[in-house]
């Protein structure tokens, strides 16, 4: 019967957290999983699949999450660990989602926001590219853009082994 | 100069003559010439007094010195050289007249210097070879006394030996020249005679003693005098456990002969010169020992029996004992003082204390186990720790002994609470105020927060009835803490509610330690129940208590519940009673239950139902456990009587998870159930019962071709596939016994398959059932006609499994059957976790699974390693040899 008594934030972000797992857990949903690492529970890793339909299918993406203390009245920090190559995430893998901005809500969770960067995936915002250049491929060159993807991704094996 | 003198000294040129040979003024010499006259013979020159005076001393010196030599033995008891006229003058002369004079102011060496020297270099020359000899090897403990006493033999007729002359010749002589001076200087005669007198005399005492003791191994000598004087102690006192590790066989000595033989020795030796520091110190030495040795002797041993304190005895013995042994020795020594006072008794015996104290804390751990007959030791503890630095010694002392012995893997936890109880009562006793409880108790609570167990035993140990300890129904595995049922079962004082503090009257107020903390505050219950239920907040143990309290009231038999009511109030008392409202519900259910069963009976009753006894639970939301009688004939001529029904109402919120297997129960059953339900239903409004058949308790009665049986408590599953043997209604009855497969049961009852094979090895255990061929089974209608042995192996084989397995069934939910509930999750827990965080090894997935799984993960190694094989199957995961595993490509 280990107890945990404190009553901080980080207490109440790391019960939260821990929740959110347990729900992932009990209602895993396909080609999304999601886990903390085991040094810190606010950091997580998780993966997605492309959706099948879209130049991302059959591609595994890595994402790392970052909850901040506030969470989950602030949004995660959520960076693509996969290169990407997509008109809303630069090369370092900053991700342009206004879910992940300005239209945070603590309604949010982990789930919706992997649900949500999968369907970004397929349907990218092309008003404001943070990538030009794909966004303009997207519109006009799907042959080229498809090759771009192709040549950018790694599998997590070829990340492991960099 | 005397004729005779020149004669001689003319004719004998004795060495004393050379001193003189003239010297320079300057140099003290031993003679000399005057200044301005020749250098020369004796007899030249016009210096005549002078020479006269010299030659006539150095004739007077060789007189004396030869008479004075020393022959070689010691032992030569012999004539020495007559004396004479002459040497008598010499000496005088020497000694008391001018020559005296003249020697003491210009010689180092006086005749008495000469003696001293002569002594030494005698002793020196012919009496230290023996006693090196006597030296040389290593002195065995067993020979100390003796080599003692032969040293102070030799040295003893050393001493006579050479202080015979001293005495005799150079006494008198003294004496005269003192009392001259006394006349002189008319003073007090007698003081200064003796004064000088002895002052020479203690001098040539002095030195002959330097020699002595310079010639033995100073250290060794300590060292052996420092034993004797212990073992004469040890003897005196009769220890027979001693640190130097001699097993003395005494003969019946008395301890006067010890004594006296010891202070003669001391005497002796103090005498030789041997006393002093050195003896001193080989006193202090062995003193300090024979204190050591006292507390370890059989005097001092934990009082096991009348239990008490052996403080007083030990004062007493330093007190009559050790102080007058001191005394006495003192006193052989000639100490200064030999008066112990009576501050320095006190500091022994605080000294003694100490000691004695440290050697109980060093058993500490074994007194607790022991307690309560270490009583003794316990308040022997109890005075040390007045002493300064006492608390601090033993806390830190008793929680090494603690970690070291009890807080490891290797203890169970009922042997931790066991002995966390004795700490709690012994420290009590050493302490009311509770302040040194709580230091050294904070590992050990922390220790037993930390496993699972805790809480189940203890709770479980409360609700157990000391008084049916002998009885099958406890079990016997370790489970259960008898100390803390037999706890709960002393009476329970009700505390009253003043505080301590100000309560006026109480005449045996005592301040707090000093040691407490400003805001330390002694718990008004004191009981070890009190600090068990304190061990956990609240929340969790009151979680703990609901699921234990929940199995336990399933299967109480006290229709009154009346230690379940007081365990509750205790509870109450102490955690507070908003907390305790699921128990009290759960409480109240099965009290009400047995209101409503004698209602539903009631007017069951009319409907000519007979009625037994037996109970139920289930709840509004419903669930029900229900036991019943039933009589399962086979073949029987005489109608069965009805079976009867009781249930228990448990309101599901409140109780934890119940176990609910599903499976049919005898359609009798089944009906009384509906009954029940219906008469239910009208007394309690819209309320629905949900029956929860695996919990019932039911009795029958089988009546068989050659015998009827009665069996109690049984399980409802077991019930049920007995009476599956029974003709079905859509079966025809027929002579032959029925037989029916596994598989057919499990169809015909829809129960689980585990649970059909247990209750048939139970049947089988029982010599109801027996298995005709493969997982086929009749009843065994006829005893004896099937009597063969291979039959009654069988059951006997059947029986053993059926107590195994019921053993595991449990009505909470086993660990089995969480891990079986939990599994998918568990399993995506391990497949995220392989996909996300990369390859692991198991212990590093079971530390994970334990971190991040809500409600924990209370499995270990063995389970993660199922899953992953599993996993495995269904071509998850992959080993990657070793302990990793990796998630499948």
């Amino acid at each position: 019967m280990a107890l945990s008594n404190a009553n901080n934030g980080a207490t109440n972000v790391a019960a939260r957290l821990q929740k959110e797992l347990m729900d992932i857990m009990t209602n895993p949903t396909p080609g999304i999983t999601a886990f903390p690492s085991s040094e810190n529970l606010t950091i997580w890793t998780a993966t997605i699949e492309g959706p099948s339909g879209t130049p991302y299918e059959a591609l595994v993406f890595k994402l790392s999450f970052e909850f901040p203390a506030t969470y989950p009245y602030s949004p995660p920090n959520v960076l693509f660990k996969t290169p990407i190559y997509h008109p809303n995430v630069d090369f370092s893998g900053r991700i342009c989602l206004d879910i992940l901005k300005d239209k945070w809500s603590a309604v949010y969770n982990i789930g919706t926001v992997l649900l949500s960067l999968q369907s970004l995936l397929g349907e990218p915002n092309n008003s404001s590219p943070l990538n030009g250049e794909a966004a303009e491929l997207w519109d006009n060159d799907m042959l080229e853009y498809k090759r771009k993807v192709a040549a950018r991704h790694k599998t997590p094996e070829e990340l492991d082994a960099a | 100069m005397d004729h005779a003198t020149l004669v001689f000294a003319s004719v004998f040129p004795v060495p004393s003559l050379s001193h003189t040979t003239p010297t320079p003024v300057a140099t003290p010499d031993l003679g000399h010439t005057a200044p301005g006259t020749s250098f020369g013979s004796p007899f030249v020159g016009n210096s005549g007094g002078e020479l006269h005076h010299a030659a006539r001393r150095n004739v007077a010196w060789s007189t004396a010195t030869r008479f004075l030599g020393l022959p070689k033995d010691v032992n030569h008891t012999g004539l020495r050289m007559r004396k004479t006229r002459d040497i008598d003058e010499a000496l005088s002369y020497l000694l008391v007249g001018t020559g005296k004079n003249a020697e003491s102011a210009r010689t180092e060496e006086g005749l008495v210097g000469w003696y001293t020297n002569e002594v030494r270099l005698h002793f020196a020359k012919y009496v230290r070879p023996s006693l090196q000899e006597l030296w040389a090897k290593e002195i065995p403990l067993s020979a100390t006394w003796d080599t003692l006493e032969e040293t102070q033999r030799i040295l003893d007729r050393a001493q006579s030996f050479y202080r015979q002359p001293f005495d005799e010749h150079i006494m008198p002589f003294l004496h005269q020249d003192a009392s001259n001076i006394t006349i002189r200087a008319s003073m007090d005669e007698d003081t200064i005679d003796t004064g000088i007198v002895d002052g020479a005399k203690s001098r040539f005492q002095l030195d002959m003693h330097a020699a002595f003791s310079h010639s033995l191994p100073s250290n060794r000598f300590s060292k052996t005098l420092g034993h004797v004087l212990y073992d004469a102690g040890c003897r005196l006192f009769r220890f027979h456990i001693r640190l130097d590790g001699v097993q003395h066989i005494y003969a019946p000595e008395s301890a006067d002969e010890v004594r006296d033989r010891i202070a003669a020795l001391l005497v002796d030796l103090q005498r030789v010169g041997l006393g002093g520091d050195m003896a001193q110190r080989a006193f202090g030495h062995s003193m300090n020992k024979l204190v050591d040795t006292f507390i370890g002797s059989h005097y001092l041993k934990v009082d096991w029996f009348a239990k008490e304190c052996v403080v007083p005895e030990m004062r007493n013995w330093v007190e009559n004992g050790f102080r007058p042994l001191a005394e006495l020795v003192l006193d052989c020594l000639q100490c200064e003082s030999t008066k112990v006072e009576s501050t320095q008794l006190k500091e022994w015996q605080e000294m003694a204390m100490s000691r004695l104290g440290r050697a109980r804390v060093a058993n500490l751990f074994d007194f607790i186990i022991h307690w309560d007959r270490s009583l003794g030791a316990i308040l022997d503890l109890k005075e040390y720790l007045k002493l300064e630095g006492a608390k601090e010694f033993l806390k830190t002392s008793f929680s090494r002994q603690v970690s070291m012995r009890l807080l490891h893997q290797g203890a169970t936890t009922t042997y931790i609470l066991n002995v966390y109880i004795s700490i709690i009562r012994a420290f009590h006793t050493l302490e009311p105020k509770g302040v040194l409880l709580q230091s050294v108790a904070r590992p050990i609570r922390k220790y037993l927060k930390d496993r699972e167990d805790t809480a189940r035993i203890i709770i479980a140990s409360l609700l157990i009835d000391v008084d049916d300890e002998n009885e099958r129904n406890l079990p016997s595995n370790g489970e259960l803490c008898y100390e803390i049922a037999s706890e709960m079962a002393k009476p329970f004082a009700h505390t009253d509610t003043t505080d301590d503090e100000f309560n006026w009257n109480d005449l045996n107020w005592q301040p707090l330690p000093h040691d407490a903390s400003p805001e330390y505050k002694k718990s008004k219950v004191e009981d070890v129940i009190y600090f068990l239920l304190t061990l956990w907040d609240r929340d969790s143990f009151i979680n703990e208590l609901k699921n234990i309290l929940g199995a336990h009231l399933l299967r109480c038999q006290d229709p009154e519940f009346q230690k379940e009511i007081r365990l509750l109030e205790l509870i109450k008392i102490r955690l507070g009673e908003e907390k305790l409202q699921a128990c009290e519900v759960m409480l109240r259910d099965v009290l009400e239950s047995r209101r409503i069963n004698d209602a539903i009976r009631s007017a069951a009753e009319t409907s000519a139902q007979r009625e037994q006894m037996l109970q139920t639970p289930r709840t509004p939301r419903s669930k029900s456990l229900r036991s019943r009688r039933q009589s399962s004939v086979p073949i029987s001529s005489q109608p069965p009587p009805g079976p009867a029904l009781n249930a228990q109402i448990l309101s599901s919120f409140f109780w934890p998870v119940l176990r609910d297997d599903d499976f049919h129960v005898p359609a009798e059953i089944s009906a009384l159930q509906k009954d029940y339900e219906s008469r239910f239903e009208r007394i309690k409004g819209m309320r629905k019962l949900h029956w929860m058949n695996a919990l019932g308790e039911s009795r029958i009665t089988l009546e068989l071709e050659d015998r009827t049986e009665e069996f109690e408590h049984l399980a409802p599953w077991q019930v049920s596939v007995i009476h599956a043997f029974q003709p079905q209604s859509d079966e025809q009855t027929t002579t032959a016994p029925i037989s029916r497969t596994i598989d057919q049961l499990e169809e015909m009852l829809e129960m689980d398959d585990a649970l059909v094979k247990q209750a048939v090895a139970f049947w089988v255990g029982k010599s109801v059932l027996r298995e005709t061929s493969n997982s086929t089974f009749i009843v065994v209608e006829n005893l004896s006609s099937t009597d063969n042995p291979v039959d009654s192996d069988a059951a006997a084989v059947a029986k053993e499994l059926a107590e195994v397995q019921a053993a595991q069934t449990s009505t909470v939910k086993s660990q089995a059957d969480l891990l079986d509930e939990k599994k998918d999750v568990y399993m995506s827990f391990i497949v995220g976790m392989l996909t996300n965080q990369g390859n692991m090894g198991v212990g590093r997935i079971l530390m994970m699974m334990r971190m991040m799984v809500q409600g924990g993960f209370p499995f270990a190694e063995e389970e993660v390693k199922v899953l992953l094989a599993q996993l495995e199957e269904s071509e998850k995961v992959v080993s990657l040899g070793g302990d990793i595993w990796s998630i499948k490509k």
